[in-house]
C-alpha cells in the first residue's frame, strides 16, 4: 500500500505519453494545494465529510475480484467486450468488437498513445476539487472506448469495478467516446464488500461525436462501509444524444457529480437516476446540464427513496447559455421518505440567459400517497402489500426510462428486495 | 333472498359534522340498487364509510353477506367481499393495471381468478390498457370501464358504485348502465349512488332509495324516479325545505 505523495505519484506516472505526464504533475500540485472539502462551501453542503482521503492508501496489487452477480450475468448474456478494474487495477478485459478500440487506458496508450489524448482528463478539470486532483495525480488506469466514426455497435460493453482492500483508495478512470454518426452502450457496475472500508474516486468522461448516440448505464453497488466520490462529465455534439442511467444502491457515501455539456447545435442528453438510501447511507447527486447549442434538449429526471436514518440530496442546475436559443429542458427530482429518521434534499434550479426556451423543473419530497394506498387496500391488498407495489411503481417510472431495459430490470428486483427487507425487519 | 349488503343505522361524523344520521339499506343477493339524492345528502360519505376510508368516526352495523365489515381495515373488508368502484379513482404512477391485477390475485387465492382475468379483459376490451399504469391519462369512460373490469375480476359479494355516470357523455353512461346489467347475478349485490337519474333511462333497478340529508328517506320500486321528476326531492323532506332541486330526467322503459 501507496500514501498519497509526490512518490506514488511519479511512480504511477512512468509509463504516461507526455501530455499526460504533465497533466499528472498539474494535477499533483492542485492535491498538494486544495484542502479536504467543508460543509461550508455551497457545493458540498448537506454533507458530512467525516474522513480525509489521505488515510487511505494505493493498493499495488489488486485483491481477489468478486464473481458477477446472477442478475447482471443474465442480463447482460452477450457483450461486445468486457473488463475488470480491481482496486485500480485492470486485471482482465476482452473485446470481441473488431471495429472499436476497447480496453485497458494502458494498454490503449501503449499501442496508440496518442488516440485518448483529446479526451483524457480533460473533461473534468483536476483544479475542480481536492478528489478530482487526486484521480489525476494517482489515477490513469482504467477502461477506454473509442468508437470510430460511423461504427454501429449493437451489443454493450461492460466495466466491473470492483474495491476489495480495506483501507483502499482507487481512482477507477472510464473514457468513452463515440465518433461522428457512431454508436454504442456501456454498462458499469460499482461492487464491494459490505464490511469494507474503502474510499473510491471514479471518473468518466464521456464524449459524444456529431450525430452519436452513446448509451450508459450506471449500477453503483458499493458495500455499506465505501464512501465514493464520482465524477461524470459528458459533452455531446452536433445532433448527438447522450442517455445515461443511474441507480444508486450502496455505499456509505455516494456522491455524483455530473455536468453535461450539450456543445453542439441539436444536441440532446437524457438523464434518469434511481436511488434508494437506508439505514446510514448519505447519497449526494450534483448534476448541471448545460445547454450551449441552439436548438438542445435535456431532460433529467431523478427518483430516489430513503429510509431508516439516510439521506439524500439533489442539487440540479439547468444553465442556458445566451447563444442557445430554442432550448428545452426540464428536470424532475422526487423523493419518498419512507421512514421519520430519513430525510432527503431537493434543490433544483435553473440559470437562463436565452430568452427563447422552453424550461422547467419539478420537485417534490414526502411520504407514499395516502390516496393510492387506499385506492390498492381497496382492492384486497394488505397495507405492506400496497406500500410496495407502490414503491415499486414510484421507481418503475425512472427505471423505464434507463438505456439497457434488461439491467433496469435487476435494479428493479434489487430495489424491491431492499425494501422487502426492511419491511420484514420492521423498519418501514 | 339473503341479503348480499345490510347497513343498520349507520351513523358518521367528520370531525364535528354530523353528516349521516342513521342509514337503513338493505341489497339482497341477485338485485341491483340505486341511491339517489342532492349533493351534500350523504351518498359518498356513505360509500367512505362503508369501505373504511379513515377520515370519519362511524357507528352502527354494516354486513357483508353476514360479516361484519365496520371496523376492518379496508383490505380485510375488500376481501370479505366487498367492492366499491370509485367516482375519482386516483391514478398510481408506475404500476401498471397487470401489476395491480397480479396483486389482487394474490390476496385472493382463488383458483378462478386467472380464467375471471381473461374472460374479463376480452369482454371489456381491456387488453391495450393492462400494461399502462392504472388510470394514469385514462379518460372519463375508460377509468369507468378500468373500474369495472377491476370489479369483474375482483368478484365480490357487494359491489358499490360511486357516482358510476357521472363526467361521462351519453354514450359512456348507456355502456356503463349495459355493463351493470351484465353484472347483475345471484350472488352479488349492486348499489350504484348517483345524483343524476339518467343512467335510469339504460337499466332497470330493483329498488330505488333516496337519501336527504343524511338519512334515506324513501325506499321504493323504480317509478320513484318519475316521481322525484315531478316533485323534487324537496316534498320527501319534512321540515328541510332547503335541499336543491334533482336533476332527473324521465326513464323510458
Amino acid at each position: 500500500m501507496k500514501t498519497l505523495d509526490s512518490q506514488a505519484s511519479a511512480a504511477l506516472g512512468t509509463a504516461d505519453p507526455g501530455w499526460l505526464s504533465e497533466r499528472r504533475k498539474q494535477a499533483l500540485d492542485y492535491f498538494e494545494k486544495l484542502p479536504m472539502p467543508s460543509p461550508v462551501e455551497e457545493v458540498w453542503r448537506y454533507v458530512d465529510l467525516d474522513f480525509d482521503i489521505a488515510s487511505y492508501s494505493i493498493v499495488e496489487n489488486p485483491g481477489e475480484a468478486h464473481e458477477l452477480g446472477v442478475g447482471i450475468a443474465a442480463a447482460l448474456p452477450d457483450t461486445s467486450g468486457s473488463l475488470l478494474i480491481v482496486d485500480g487495477h485492470v486485471v482482465s478485459s476482452e473485446n470481441t468488437e473488431g471495429r472499436v478500440s476497447f480496453g485497458s487506458i494502458r494498454s490503449i496508450l501503449a499501442a496508440d498513445p496518442d488516440l485518448l489524448e483529446p479526451f483524457l482528463g480533460v473533461a473534468v478539470p483536476s483544479d475542480l476539487d481536492k478528489f478530482a486532483a487526486a484521480h489525476a495525480a494517482f489515477g490513469g488506469e482504467g477502461a477506454a472506448l473509442v468508437v470510430p466514426r460511423g461504427v454501429v455497435v449493437e451489443k454493450p460493453f461492460f466495466v466491473d469495478v470492483q474495491a476489495t482492500e480495506n483501507g483502499s483508495v482507487s481512482f477507477p478512470h472510464v473514457s468513452l467516446s463515440v465518433g461522428e454518426s457512431a454508436q454504442a452502450s456501456v454498462v458499469l457496475r460499482y461492487r464491494s464488500d459490505d464490511g469494507l472500508d474503502s474510499l473510491v474516486v471514479p471518473q468518466l468522461e464521456l464524449n459524444v461525436g456529431a450525430n452519436a448516440q452513446l448509451k450508459v448505464t450506471v449500477v453503483q453497488h458499493w458495500g455499506r462501509g465505501t464512501r465514493s466520490i464520482s465524477h461524470v462529465r459528458g459533452i455531446v455534439g452536433r445532433d448527438a444524444n447522450l442517455h445515461l442511467g443511474e441507480a444508486g444502491l450502496g455505499g456509505l457515501l455516494s456522491r455524483l457529480n455530473l455536468t453535461v455539456d450539450l456543445e453542439g447545435n441539436g444536441s440532446s442528453a437524457n438523464v434518469v437516476s434511481a436511488y434508494f438510501g437506508d439505514e446510514n447511507q448519505t447519497l449526494d447527486y450534483r448534476y448541471t446540464m448545460h445547454h450551449q447549442g441552439v436548438n438542445t434538449n435535456s431532460d433529467m429526471f431523478l427518483k430516489g427513496a430513503v429510509q431508516d436514518e439516510a439521506l439524500s440530496v439533489f442539487t440540479g442546475m439547468i444553465r442556458i447559455d445566451e447563444g442557445a436559443q430554442k432550448t428545452d429542458a426540464y428536470q424532475t427530482n422526487r423523493n419518498l421518505i419512507l421512514s421519520d429518521g430519513a430525510s432527503a434534499q431537493s434543490v433544483p434550479n435553473l440559470e437562463i440567459l436565452a430568452d427563447d426556451v422552453r424550461c422547467g423543473h419539478g420537485s417534490t419530497v414526502g411520504p407514499l400517497d395516502d390516496d393510492q394506498r387506499y385506492y390498492l387496500m381497496s382492492r384486497g391488498l394488505d397495507e405492506l402489500r400496497a406500500n410496495r407495489l407502490l414503491v415499486h411503481g414510484f421507481f418503475n417510472e425512472a427505471l423505464a426510462r434507463f438505456p439497457e431495459p434488461a439491467i433496469a430490470g435487476v435494479v428493479t428486483s434489487w430495489i424491491d428486495a431492499k425494501y422487502r427487507e426492511a419491511q420484514e425487519a420492521g423498519r418501514v | 333472498m339473503s341479503l348480499a349488503l345490510q347497513v343498520s343505522d349507520v351513523k358518521a361524523r367528520f370531525g364535528d359534522l354530523e353528516i349521516l344520521k342513521g342509514v337503513d339499506i338493505d341489497v339482497p343477493f341477485g338485485e341491483v340498487h340505486v341511491l339517489m339524492g342532492p349533493n351534500g345528502s350523504g351518498k359518498s360519505t356513505l360509500c367512505h364509510v362503508l369501505m373504511g376510508k379513515t377520515d370519519y368516526e362511524a357507528t352502527g352495523s354494516a354486513l357483508v353477506d353476514g360479516t361484519e365489515v365496520l371496523g376492518l381495515p379496508v383490505d380485510e373488508r375488500a376481501r370479505a367481499g366487498l367492492f366499491e368502484a370509485f367516482q375519482y379513482p386516483v391514478e398510481v404512477p408506475g404500476v401498471s393495471l397487470d401489476d395491480l391485477i397480479s396483486e389482487m390475485g394474490e390476496v385472493r387465492e382463488d383458483p378462478g381468478f386467472a380464467d375471471r382475468v381473461e374472460a374479463a379483459a376480452e369482454a371489456l376490451d381491456m387488453e391495450r390498457f393492462r400494461q399502462r399504469a392504472v388510470n394514469n391519462d385514462l379518460s372519463g369512460g375508460e377509468k369507468k370501464r378500468s373500474e369495472m373490469f377491476q370489479l369483474a375480476v375482483a368478484k365480490p359479494k357487494v359491489a358499490i358504485l360511486d357516482e358510476v355516470d357521472s363526467g361521462l357523455d351519453i354514450d359512456a353512461v348507456r355502456e356503463v348502465a349495459h355493463l351493470v346489467e351484465e353484472l347483475r347475478s345471484d350472488d352479488l349485490g349492486v348499489l350504484i349512488i348517483t345524483h343524476y337519474s339518467r343512467i335510469l333511462r339504460y337499466m332497470k333497478p330493483d329498488k330505488i332509495h333516496v337519501m336527504v340529508a343524511g338519512k334515506v328517506v324513501r325506499t321504493g320500486g323504480p317509478e320513484i324516479a318519475a316521481e322525484l321528476e315531478a316533485s323534487g326531492y324537496v316534498d320527501l323532506v319534512d321540515g328541510e325545505a332547503t335541499v336543491s332541486a334533482p336533476d332527473v330526467t324521465p326513464f323510458d322503459v
